[in-house]
């Protein structure tokens, strides 16, 4: 039977093959971004940031939201490996493009930034709720915050809020500390607690809510406190990164320039958090940061090299995996204490930790439990703002053969001293018998 | 020198029944080779149904990778994740029948390939299975009985439906062991030969090779000796033919690694330790009583009887405490539906749910035996006629079997060379009786005043020639084309009965007692016309009733003949379209198929030796499909394989099964309850269902789609409309549906890339995210 | 009581002893044997009671071994005696083939299982 050892190196596999041209797991940083704007001003307003990728590689190309032209892909191939959506107001996109194309588009495993404001149309609304983030469904609904607003000129604008209430990510938001607020006009959205995709990067503090600023209050908001998100971020199954935010504003030159005090507060900050914020959690969304790949998935038996296709109960074995970690250029060995590779059965028999060699390879040995049946190796590495790592690799182990039981056991000697000696008894008799005759 | 000349005569006669009698001999093996081919014949050369595809496959394996390979082999294709340990959980006698059949024949440079050898080996079992019961029966009644006998099993439905061409089971080789083994035990017990003992035992290994029902064997020849012992029939040869079976044997059966310690340690094979530590008693009564005076003997009796008693109890209560510390009390769960019918349909649903463990119904019995039913009793008075220990076995084998057969169809099959023995015993006898009476007869008729011929010896001598005749005639008979088989008969009965008394008293009296001519010939034509119909009854049996391989199905209808090929479509598009190492999930019984033909792993097969896997698949299959899916993953199922016959109305689909699978599924997973899917007690799918049936995974993969196919989604199995026509899928996806939909495959859907938000049409979404996770804490049994 | 049972047995003792006497030297030789086989039987067994049935095989070929060669030299007995008329026919070198190829076979098996 030919038992050809199948690997599994799913980086949620499922969409494997679709990943192709410029992104690829070899070099899985995005290089050419399609900014679609609701009007050309975006382009200027929002200069910094923009420039921010140009300088880091990126390969911009702008178009406006209903531009007849769109179109993502070509004879079947993407033309762009990220989608930065600034078109809040877009009720249909042009061209070709559609809810489902941009879904697709994220499916496919590439990156998509979402910015929504006070005026954001349905359609941005929709592809949001696809990816787990539900904005306040009334649409004149801000985030209003009566104690940690950012205390500007026009003193009162509570909507304009300063929130310094990170994620705890150094993967998402970068080693360096994000030591000004940031910097926030905009709508609030919520996110399912189930729903494990899905993570609250900025979220606002206790005492805000979402309403309508014109509007007198008339029945209690429907978010508010700590439930509401003002930027998400979402890692797709297939690692497919999504940043929404509930403020195109927070991207603005204006506010990256501006600075802030939160108010309540003493210290003024020059400039406001929200570069730095939105450099680094760009450099997250488009894989400059925290994307793993394991690779060389090695099994073999202590003393051997050559990798068995089957393995025998109580053998001693070993096994190494490799993972490396994409720095935005080059691969760099992941160095951590946590992964853990599972001899799994229906439920894991052995669960061990790997050490590593701070030179990427992780390894173990451990002895193949007292159970015949199909096993797999399988790491499950998910850890908050890396791309998961699920491999799984089937291994068979079998019973003893009938020829590697212990054999001569010294309690059985008498057994064999008796059969033995009724062998001599039979030649002697066989003698003796024929011999008195 | 008349008596010398007579002598002279008398051994060329024997001389030439001899000759005639192995010509006879060939001829009923061919007989019995060809009967069978109406398969390859009607169909093609397949291999047949389920089980002969495991056999296959592994024949396959044997002669690929030789005996040490197979003997070690772990087969992780199958029971995925668990593995199935093939060289230690299979009866190997049939395989490696087939593998030396196959290897003996390429080293003869006829290469044939794998598959024919197996699809042929039946056959030519068979045809040894009657020469094996010729042997058993010439031991008991003679060559006359024995040829008829071998016959009438040459030809018996009830072992024809298991050894058709392709067929390619177990039964098909143990049938012959099981006879064999029986013939050298009596050919052991007449003769006293250590040699045939020697071979008794390994022919009983054989047969432990072959097949589980080797426990009938080591059950019944202690219950016969037992009955010798009881009777005062106790002899040295006796105890020649049993101790040494039971030594051999035993450390013999020990050494299938499937039997193994079994052999020891199981309750079925205690009756045969008790017996023979019995026996030992007894021959040791014997020996001292031959060798003492009758008053001293009277003293030792009553020494050994006290001491007897106590060392018999003291063995007994060793024995019960050992039955009682083995698991199940030493009994397994078919064995134990043997003694108490009920017991499988109460406690263990699997076993319940073959088809071939229930009791067979009244027809069964003439389908499968035909009127040799109504020859057994005729057969089982002549064997009391004078009853040796040859004949007394017979009747035992027979009133066993008859009992066991009541218990489970598929043990009918042991019933069938029993009462094929009885019955060539009745028809030979009758045969004699008749044509000795015509015989005598004659010569009156030509000369009435010539007297009764004389005295006993030239009686006997008659009797003699008669028998010879009567083999020269059924020989004529069979080589004119076999289709003046010889004998039954219903009214025979009655004439029989007075029959063999007055062939008693004849011999007690020294006088024959003769039927009027008339009569005798009456009878002996209305015995062929009743050979005839069950000749007719038999080949109608072979080429119609159980010819059909269940792999290709046919059918006949107004438009002519419509094949349905379907299996093979489904797992030829498995075996094409899917990764090797994906695994397919299916009801059990189609396991084997699939690992044997489209070489893809399975969850579960026919070899139903793990409940709770099987209860898992069966709980994936009657619950709601997020349910099944969940536990399916945790499978690493790819693929979900349903067997659907409600387009073509092929009743033995899985809807059909459906109840057995949540009965097994509730029997280890308590929340699938059984009358959640019936409405009022009535399995039905159509309006009147219950929601739990019409939102069951086994419902929905069978009829989705179908409304599509008349518009009405009519159900030709269960001549009903479907309940629910129109619906989705939201967990699997259809990837192939055979031309006849008979087999519909399904992938899982992988899990959504990402999860939706709440707001809008998805306001339920967030709650069945959490409901997942509780049905996964709840439902599945993995987690 | 008592004494007339004692007594009993021990005339039965004396006549089983010279009713005994009178068995031809083979015989003799062959109940010999006999008696080895079921005292090495007989010593196996207390063994396993002492130590344990761990390498059950072992044990059971040890044990079935000096049981089959009791028996088959039992079957022996049975058909070389010339008292017994069952087998007036079958001349006892057709018997001690018969036992030797018995023998054979027991123990191939034997060596077979006892690893």
């Amino acid at each position: 039977m030919a038992m050809k050892l199948s690997i599994f190196v799913a980086l949620i596999a499922l969409l494997l093959p679709l990943l192709s041209t410029a992104f690829s797991p070899e070099t899985p940083t995005d290089r050419r971004i399609l900014v679609l704007l609701d009007d050309q001003s975006i382009k200027s307003s929002h200069s910094i940031f923009f420039k921010s990728f140009q300088t880091r590689g990126y390969d911009l190309d702008f178009r406006l939201a209903d531009d007849p032209k769109i179109s993502l892909q070509r004879y079947g191939q993407y033309l762009y490996d990220g989608l930065i959506l600034f078109s809040p107001q877009a009720k249909r996109f042009g061209g070709s493009l559609d809810l489902a194309g941009v879904l697709e588009f994220v499916d496919s495993g590439r990156d998509l930034v979402i910015a929504a404001d006070g005026a954001a149309s349905d359609l941005i609304r929709d592809i949001s709720t696809e990816c787990g983030v539900d904005f306040d469904v009334d649409s004149a609904a801000m985030v209003i915050d009566h104690t940690s607003y950012a205390v500007s000129k026009t003193d009162g604008d509570h909507t304009l809020i300063a929130s310094d209430e990170f994620i705890q990510s150094d993967v998402i938001l970068g080693s360096e500390k994000i030591e000004a607020p940031v910097i926030f006009k905009g709508i609030a959205h919520s996110l399912n607690p189930a729903n494990s995709l899905v993570l609250k990067v900025l979220s606002a503090s206790p005492s805000a809510y979402s309403a309508n600023p014109e509007a007198e209050l008339s029945s209690p908001p429907s978010m508010s406190g700590s439930s509401i998100s003002l930027v998400s971020v979402v890692q797709a199954r297939n690692n497919a990164r999504i940043l929404i935010s509930g403020s195109l504003d927070l991207f603005s030159d204006r506010l990256f320039g501006s600075g802030v005090q939160k108010a309540g507060s003493e210290t003024t900050f020059e400039k406001s958090g929200n570069e730095q914020f939105v450099t680094e959690l760009s450099k997250w969304v488009f894989h400059e940061r925290g994307h793993l790949k394991a690779v060389s998935i090695q099994h073999h038996k202590v003393g051997e090299v050559v990798e068995p296709a089957m393995y025998r109960i109580k053998d001693e074995l070993e096994f190494s995996v490799e993972i490396y970690e994409w720095s935005g250029k080059s691969w760099q060995p992941y160095v951590s204490d946590d992964v853990q590779v599972q001899f799994y059965m229906m439920s894991p028999y052995v669960l061990k930790t790997l050490s590593t060699n701070q030179k990427g390879l992780y390894s173990t040995s451990f002895k193949v439990p007292d159970v015949y049946g199909v096993f797999q190796f399988k790491v499950e590495y998910h850890r908050l703002g890396y791309t998961g790592l699920s491999l799984s690799k089937q291994i068979p182990v079998r019973p003893f053969r009938h020829n590697e039981y212990e054999r001569f056991i010294t309690t059985a000697f008498p057994y064999y001293g008796g059969s033995v000696s009724m062998m001599a008894g039979f030649f002697v008799f066989t003698i003796v018998y024929l011999y008195n005759k | 020198m008349a008596a010398l000349e007579n002598a002279k005569g008398t051994a060329l006669r024997y001389a030439c029944g001899n000759v005639l009698s192995f010509f006879i001999l060939i001829l009923i093996g061919v007989l019995a080779f060809s009967i069978r081919l109406f398969s390859v014949i009607k169909y093609e050369s397949v291999i047949h149904e389920f089980d002969p595809y495991f056999n296959y496959r592994v024949t396959q394996f044997l002669t690929k990778n030789g005996i040490y390979d197979f003997w070690n082999w772990f087969d992780d294709r199958t029971w995925y994740p668990l593995g199935r340990v093939i060289g230690g959980t299979v009866y190997p006698g049939l395989t490696l029948t087939a593998g030396s059949l196959w290897w003996l024949l390429n080293s003869l440079n006829i290469p044939l390939s794998v598959e024919t050898v197996c699809v042929f080996t039946a056959p030519i079992f068979s045809a040894n299975a009657a020469w094996a019961t010729y042997l058993l029966t010439k031991e008991v009644k003679g060559t006359g009985a024995g040829l008829t006998a071998a016959v009438v099993l040459a030809m018996v439905p009830s072992y024809i439906s298991r050894s058709v061409a392709g067929s390619y089971d177990n039964e098909a080789v143990a049938i012959f062991a099981l006879i064999f083994t029986f013939y050298l035990y009596i050919k052991t017990l007449n003769t006293g030969s250590l040699f045939y003992a020697t071979l008794n035992a390994l022919a009983y290994f054989y047969m432990v090779c072959s097949w589980g029902g080797y426990t009938f064997i080591i059950n019944l020849i202690p219950m016969h000796v037992l009955l010798c012992i009881v009777t005062g029939r106790y002899s040295s040869r006796l105890y020649i033919a049993y101790a040494p079976l039971v030594v051999l044997g035993t450390l013999l059966a020990a050494l299938v690694p499937v039997v193994g310690f079994n052999a020891v340690m199981t309750s079925e094979h205690f009756a045969s330790f008790l017996v023979f530590i019995i026996l030992h008693v007894v021959a040791l009564v014997y020996y001292i009583k031959g060798i003492l005076s009758p008053k001293m003997f009277k003293v030792a009796v009553t020494l050994v009887v006290s001491v007897g008693v106590v060392v018999c109890f003291a063995m007994m209560a060793v024995l019960v405490a050992m039955v009682a510390s083995s698991p199940t009390k030493g009994w397994s769960g078919r064995s134990l539906s043997l003694l108490d019918p009920t017991y499988a349909s109460k406690y263990i649903p699997i076993i319940a749910s073959v088809s071939e463990h229930q009791p067979p119904t009244w027809p069964s019995y003439f389908m499968d035996i035909n009127v040799l039913a109504f020859l057994v009793p005729a057969g089982i008075i002549s064997c009391f006629l004078p009853l040796s220990d040859a004949s007394s076995f017979v009747v035992l084998y027979i009133v066993t079997s008859v009992y066991f057969s009541g218990v489970m169809v598929r043990l009918m099959l042991v019933l069938a060379p029993a009462a094929c023995i009885m019955s060539g015993i009745a028809l030979s006898e009758a045969f004699s009786v008749f044509t000795r009476s015509i015989k005598f007869q004659m010569p009156k008729l030509l000369d009435d005043s010539d007297p009764v011929p004389g005295d006993i010896t030239s009686g006997n001598s008659v009797v003699q020639s008669n028998q010879t005749k009567v083999e020269k005639h059924s020989a004529a008979d069979k080589s004119e084309g076999t289709l003046k088989e010889r004998p039954q008969k219903k009214s025979k009965k009655k004439e029989k009965e007075p029959l063999e008394k007055a062939s008693i008293k004849s011999q007690i009296e020294k006088k024959l007692l003769v039927l009027p001519l008339e009569s005798s010939v009456l009878a002996i034509l209305l015995l062929v016309l009743l050979g005839a119909f069950y000749v007719v009854h038999c080949v109608w049996a072979a080429a119609e009733a159980y010819s059909a391989p269940s792999i290709v199905l046919t059918s006949h209808s107004h438009d002519g003949l419509h094949v349905f090929d379907d299996f093979r479509e489904a797992y030829a598009w498995l075996s094409h379209n899917t990764e090797v190492n994906d695994k397919v999930a299916s009801w059990w019984d189609y396991g084997y198929q699939t690992t044997a033909m489209a070489n893809r792993t399975v969850i579960v097969d026919n070899n139903t030796w793990n409940n709770t896997h099987i209860a898992t698949v069966g709980t994936a299959m009657s619950s709601p499909e997020k349910a099944a899916w969940d536990i399916f993953n945790s499978l690493d199922v790819k693929y979900v394989l349903v067997v659907f016959g409600g387009l073509v109305g092929y009743p033995s689909d899985d809807i059909n099964k459906f109840l057995w699978m949540v009965r097994i599924g509730g029997g280890v997973f308590p929340h699938i309850k059984e009358p959640d899917y019936l409405r009022d007690g009535q399995y039905r799918i159509d309006s009147q269902a219950t929601p739990t049936m019409l939102n069951c995974l086994m419902y929905k993969l069978s009829y989705y789609r179908f409304v599509e196919t008349d518009g009405k989604g009519f159900d030709r199995v269960r001549r009903t409309e479907i309940g629910k026509k129109y619906f989705k899928l939201s967990h699997f996806e259809e990837v192939f549906t055979t031309h006849h939909w008979m087999v519909r495959i399904y992938k899982l859907k992988p899990l959504k890339n990402r999860i939706r938000g709440k707001t809008k049409k998805s306001k339920s979404s967030p709650k069945t995210s959490g409901s997942k996770k509780d049905e996964r804490v709840k439902k599945n049994p993995w987690h | 009581m008592v004494k007339t049972t004692s007594k009993d047995a021990q005339d039965l003792f004396r006549a089983l002893r010279s009713a005994y006497a009178a068995t031809p030297t083979n015989l003799k030789i062959i109940d010999l044997y006999i008696v080895f086989a079921i005292m090495t039987a007989v010593i196996q067994v207390v063994y396993v009671g002492i130590v344990g049935s761990f390498p059950f095989n072992s044990f059971l070929s040890g044990v079935l071994s000096c049981v089959g060669t009791a028996v088959l030299a039992v079957c022996l007995r049975i058909q070389v005696n010339k008292e017994n008329k069952e087998f007036k026919d079958l001349p006892p070198e057709r018997a001690f083939a018969d036992f030797v190829l018995c023998n054979v076979v027991l123990h191939l098996v034997i060596m077979n299982f006892i690893g």
